[in-house]
């Protein structure tokens, strides 16, 4: 520091700097603050990570540190300071890891728990632990706890375990300390579906090498009171009546109580205007009651652990349809907006061509066209032809098509999600009167539902990043993991709690589960191969139908030792039909199609959907890998989450950096500035930029064909999320229209990114000299003819 | 020139098309008070340690007031003297955003201040908090300065009132609130407070616009009239910006002065330098402290962000998205 002594002088310095600085242990008396004990604590820890530097951990603690601090806060802040260091060497991540499984071990053994056994009695006469897993523990305690293999902490990045720390581990119902270390949760979530203690060390084993992980709700929920273990709901509309739609109120908050993210439909209801016979008033529309729905969906939080959500969907013959878009602005009229609601549009196939041929577009009140919401394909067709006779509205298909495309652009809100293909590419959709009237809160989930049968789903992910070899991916451990995922998936129908007596009714009937997809960046990354390159599009596709091929032959083998769900007769596959077939693909491996086929022809299937990608979003965390299908979104990046703030950087990267000694203070400040891209630093060869573009610098042309081609492996949906960092009308309504031509079933979020941004705060305020300046950073947007992620229009080098 | 005396109305042709450009981004990171929930701050309140809360009272009893001041000066000094009707487009637009400001911290002190008599002391605080008011009390110094200047005469006129557009934008904004921004970021990395953190994200953003407009009008008069800046005037901007660190850091001793554990007073010093000597880097001054940032929250700040929407509103769209419906255009 160079402060001139005056100057200091004028600074009230507090009397703490002026003696050794001294902390308060647990008991009371203090001590003096010794560098030297908090770098024994830290090289525990190290004997793998050679890029850490003990010392440096203990002396910024040190530095960060008050007189009179307690030695929990010193321990607290010895995580936070290895934390921060992460952005300088990714392995810190690691150490802030351990470190926190050691601060979260200490707590649960001061609630005098040292095995599995005792966590799970703790829990039971807390009233946390079901009586059946505390049961199924006591008997089987000696093998459980010894199956608990502590070193798999060893696995965790810092984000993930601190997200389990925070929000997954058991907590005591008063002292709110934590009951169970990470370990423990692992396995009294596989006790909670086991029936046998082989199976439970089997599954937890999995779920601990990382693997593979269940969904939110059954990672919190199961072995618990309350096993409400399933993520998405979909409520069909309500009827339109008011006893019907303040039903669906009361059902959504049941339902979000208990973690569910919730897709609700809203087009059977009429519109503005429209008469109502009971009063001889006319209906304010659909907007007054979406604000009902929205301050509802707010109260409800989930258990504390996160906030109520929902989506509502509606179709675009519907009059409301242009208020509807609108719900989700920041400006205008705050009593017709809902800024909790996710939105998105059902789209009809009629619409699109409508919208391709320039042609008249009718809104149709559904008090004039009831049946509209329950038809597909040439069916709707012909009945809203038939309506439009009685059409409320004409507008132009193209001008309200441009509408919903600058809700996507401005808001990233009110998905493109399509009914047509959806209906007619579903298993479920193989009798008459069977219909999806919706997608769920995150466009993976398409069940068929209806006025007293909510559609439910439980979910988990396999991380493909886990099943990767120097010699690419081992098949055999992939099928490995799908089978026990799949009997995992389906024991939760039986054992669930529903919410809802509409979701009760509907489970055991489909029995659909959702086997998901996380990590496809990591095996990318692994194998060196371009997101956008047609060995990566292969490669996605075949793991694809691998899964989907395996999940097949599980779900035969459980219909053939338990029967099929009892609404089979009901579906596409009962005449043959599997969903490649819908499709019309060409399948890889032929004779085990052909032997699944006859396998199911002779037993039916457990359950009439198997196969949902969800984006993942906290479980990849956990898990330390990209999320879901997704490219990555940065090399350097920020997750904001209810836990605080976490650098992610991306490891594949700093390796590739390391072994061409350029892993620098100066290109780590490069790659800072320009937002996460390594597009503008030379020394790093044209193929290696190429493998690690961002969403933001890849075609999203890539990602749509990414998913057509594994799309035929999929029986529900994916949740498929777009890239534009600066969107234009033009640019998205191009996009979506194509993606509709490849016969997506649905997309999620547009993301786009900030007009302008904040100043940054660390990096130096004139570019170094190492590497030429992609993004212009003071000021921020007036260097136009410098190529810019913030204002990609000035370039097309990086689009 | 751009501080000629006079009301210049003529927007064709373009004198300064970068001021203009400058507004129509500004227009794109529209954002509203209502899109801010707060509520969960309430229950994080609660938890705080007695120092933390010491820290959030004193912080949040600055803001009640710290926009207010920039408010006045912009349509004091500022808007009357940058004779730019481009210029003065992004001056409306900034001080629609001070206004914005004002009104997100109000809707704060109303949400974590219940009680009435002590809301009224934290509006107060310029008078009545001695840590406060030495901050006030550089402000208005330089607000005075030049508040009875009618007409940028003389090349000293010229020079106060670039003194005026510095201090504003190199130690109000530049420092003064990047100094709170600090202690936001610093609660949220510790998962506290995230609807205040959200709200600041916002305010964060169209600080760095103003401070960045405003170094573009110190550029733009450098470049016309060049010896404007000699050596008196740069050693007054560097005695400016060490006098806003001093009034910064005897504010942070008052703010940490319980003792808060991963934010120290020497580490909030250094950090204060740092950014000091950015903003001098700036405007082209050597740096005075040469100090690094020691805070790596801060770091997090520079980085793109990814929400978990299931958590947080993503802060991240964009308004006034242009074109029509097309559709062969490359994505």
């Amino acid at each position: 520091m160079t402060l001139t002594p005056e100057k200091t002088d004028k600074v009230a310095v507090p009397e703490q700097r002026r003696h050794a600085m001294q902390v308060r242990k647990r008991n009371g008396e203090t001590e003096p603050v010794d560098v030297n004990k908090i770098v024994t604590a830290v090289e525990r820890w190290v004997a793998d990570l050679d890029e850490v530097d003990p010392l440096r951990v203990a002396t910024k603690t040190i530095s960060g540190l008050y007189d009179g601090a307690t030695t929990a806060e010193l321990d607290k802040l010895s995580i936070q300071t290895a934390a921060e260091l992460i952005s300088e060497e990714p392995q810190y991540s690691r150490l802030a890891a351990r470190l926190l499984a050691t601060f979260v071990e200490k707590e649960v053994s001061e609630e005098g728990v040292t095995t599995f056994s005792e966590s799970i009695k703790l829990g039971h006469d807390e009233g946390l632990i079901s009586d059946e897993t505390a049961a199924f523990v006591a008997t089987n305690a000696e093998k459980l706890d010894a199956a608990i293999n502590d070193d798999a902490n060893l696995k965790f990045e810092y984000f993930g375990l601190r997200t389990v720390a925070d929000r997954y581990l058991l907590r005591h119902p008063t002292k709110r300390t934590i009951i169970e270390t990470p370990q423990h949760w692992l396995l009294r979530v596989a006790c909670g579906l086991s029936q046998n203690v082989d199976e439970a060390i089997g599954f937890y084993r999995l779920m601990s090498s990382l693997a593979y992980l269940p969904s939110s709700p059954t990672l919190f929920n199961s072995g618990t009171r309350h096993t409400q273990m399933s993520s998405c709901f979909l409520v069909d509309s309500p009827k339109d009546e008011l006893d019907s739609i303040y039903e669906r109120y009361h059902q959504v908050a049941k339902l979000s109580k208990f973690s569910g993210g919730i897709g609700i439909s809203w087009s059977r209801v009429r519109g503005r205007g429209a008469l109502i016979r009971g009063t001889n008033g006319k209906s304010n529309g659909i907007v007054p009651f979406l604000k009902t729905l929205d301050a509802g969906v707010a109260a409800v939080n989930q258990g504390g652990r996160r906030k109520g959500a929902a989506c509502v969907y509606l179709e675009p013959w519907h009059p409301d349809i242009e208020e509807f878009l609108e719900l989700r602005d920041n400006t205008g009229e705050e009593s017709r907006r809902t800024h909790n609601l996710n939105l998105a549009n059902w789209i009809p196939d009629e619409f699109m061509r409508r919208v391709e041929a320039d042609e008249d577009w009718s809104l149709i009140d559904p008090s004039d066209a009831p049946e509209l919401p329950d038809l597909f394909g040439a069916e709707f067709d012909e009945a809203y032809k038939a309506a439009e006779k009685n059409a409320v509205k004409t507008v132009k298909a193209r001008d309200l098509y441009g509408r919903m495309m600058r809700t996507l652009a401005q808001t990233g809100n009110g998905w493109m999600t399509f009914k047509d293909p959806s209906n007619r590419l579903s298993n479920q959709t193989g009798a008459p009167g069977n219909t999806i009237h919706l997608s769920n809160l995150c466009t993976e989930i398409l069940e068929v539902n209806s006025d007293d049968e909510t559609a439910v789903c439980n979910l988990g992910s396999i991380n493909l990043g886990g099943h990767i070899t120097a010699g690419g991916v081992d098949w055999e451990k992939l099928r490995a993991t799908v089978r026990t995922a799949v009997t995992f998936l389906d024991r939760v129908i039986d054992i669930n709690f529903y919410p809802s007596d509409q979701a009760a009714k509907s489970n055991p009937r489909w029995r659909p589960v959702g086997l998901g997809l996380m990590g496809l960046q990591d095996a990318f990354f692994m194998l060196r191969l371009p997101f956008d390159s047609a060995e990566a599009r292969e490669l996605s596709t075949r793991v694809q139908e691998e899964i989907f091929l395996t999940a097949l032959e599980s779900s035969a083998l459980l219909a053939e030792r338990f029967g099929p769900h009892p609404a089979y007769p009901e579906t596409r596959a009962a005449k043959g039909d599997l969903h490649p077939d819908l499709w019309g693909a060409t399948v890889s491996q032929t004779e085990r199609w052909a032997a699944v086929k006859a396998k199911i022809a002779a037993h039916g299937l457990r359950n009439s959907l198997l196969i949902a990608i969800a984006p993942t979003a906290t479980i990849a965390s956990i898990a330390g890998c990209y999320e879901c299908i997704e490219p990555q979104v940065s090399n350097l990046f920020k997750r904001e989450t209810m836990s605080g703030e976490f650098l992610q950087i991306n490891t594949y990267l700093v390796r590739e950096l390391k072994t061409r000694g350029l892993w620098t203070a100066p290109i780590r400040e490069a790659i800072k500035r320009a937002e996460g891209s390594v597009q503008g630093i030379n020394e790093l060869p044209a193929e290696v930029r190429e493998l690690f573009r961002t969403a933001w610098e890849l075609p999203q042309k890539a990602l749509i064909e990414l998913a057509a081609a594994r799309a035929p492996y999929i029986d529900q949906s994916q949740s498929l999320n777009l890239f534009m960092a600066a969107p234009t009308i033009n640019k998205v309504s191009s996009m979506y229209l194509y993606a509709w031509k490849a016969g997506l079933k649905t997309s999620y979020y547009l993301r786009s990114r900030p007009a302008t941004r904040i100043q940054q705060a660390t990096v130096a305020v004139s570019a170094p000299p190492v590497v030429s300046p992609v993004v212009s950073l003071i000021p921020a947007l007036t260097e136009a003819e410098i190529c810019s992620l913030e204002n990609p229009e000035s370039c097309e080098a990086c689009q | 020139m751009l501080l000629d005396p006079g009301m210049d109305l003529t927007l064709r042709p373009m004198k300064y098309p970068h001021f203009f450009d400058r507004f129509k981004d500004a227009i794109k990171n529209t954002w509203t008070v209502e899109e801010v929930d707060l509520h969960g701050d309430l229950a994080d309140l609660a938890k705080l340690s007695p120092a933390e809360q010491h820290l959030v009272s004193r912080l949040v009893a600055f803001f009640a007031t710290g926009d207010t001041i920039v408010a006045n000066n912009l349509v004091l000094n500022l808007y009357q003297h940058v004779n730019s009707p481009e210029g003065r487009l992004y001056l409306s637009r900034q001080l629609f955003e001070e206004a914005v400001h004002v009104q997100f911290y109000l809707n704060l002190l109303d949400t974590y201040v219940p009680n009435e008599q002590e809301r009224f002391e934290a509006f107060a605080a310029v008078e009545n908090i001695p840590s406060i008011a030495r901050k006030a009390e550089f402000c208005f110094k330089w607000i005075d300065s030049v508040f009875e200047l009618r007409a940028l005469e003389t090349k000293e006129h010229r020079r106060a009132f670039l003194l005026n557009v510095i201090c504003f934008a190199a130690c109000i904004e530049g420092l003064f609130f990047y100094g709170a921004f600090a202690y936001v970021y610093f609660l949220r990395s510790r998962g506290l407070l995230q609807g205040l953190a959200s709200g600041t994200n916002w305010v964060f953003r169209d600080e760095s616009m103003h401070m960045a407009f405003a170094f573009d009008v110190v550029d733009q008069v450098r470049a016309e009239e060049p010896d404007l800046f000699d050596a008196g005037m740069e050693q007054q901007v560097r005695d400016m910006l060490s006098e806003a660190v001093e009034c910064e850091v005897q504010f942070a001793a008052d703010l940490l002065e319980q003792g808060v554990s991963g934010m120290s007073l020497t580490d909030m010093r250094e950090y204060l330098q740092h950014v000091a000597d950015r903003r001098l880097e700036a405007l082209g001054i050597a740096p005075i402290y040469g100090s690094k940032n020691p805070f790596a929250f801060m770091e997090l700040q520079d980085v793109q962000e990814l929400s978990n929407f299931f958590e947080r509103r993503v802060s991240a769209y964009q308004v006034g998205v242009t074109g029509s419906v097309s559709f062969d255009d490359d994505f």
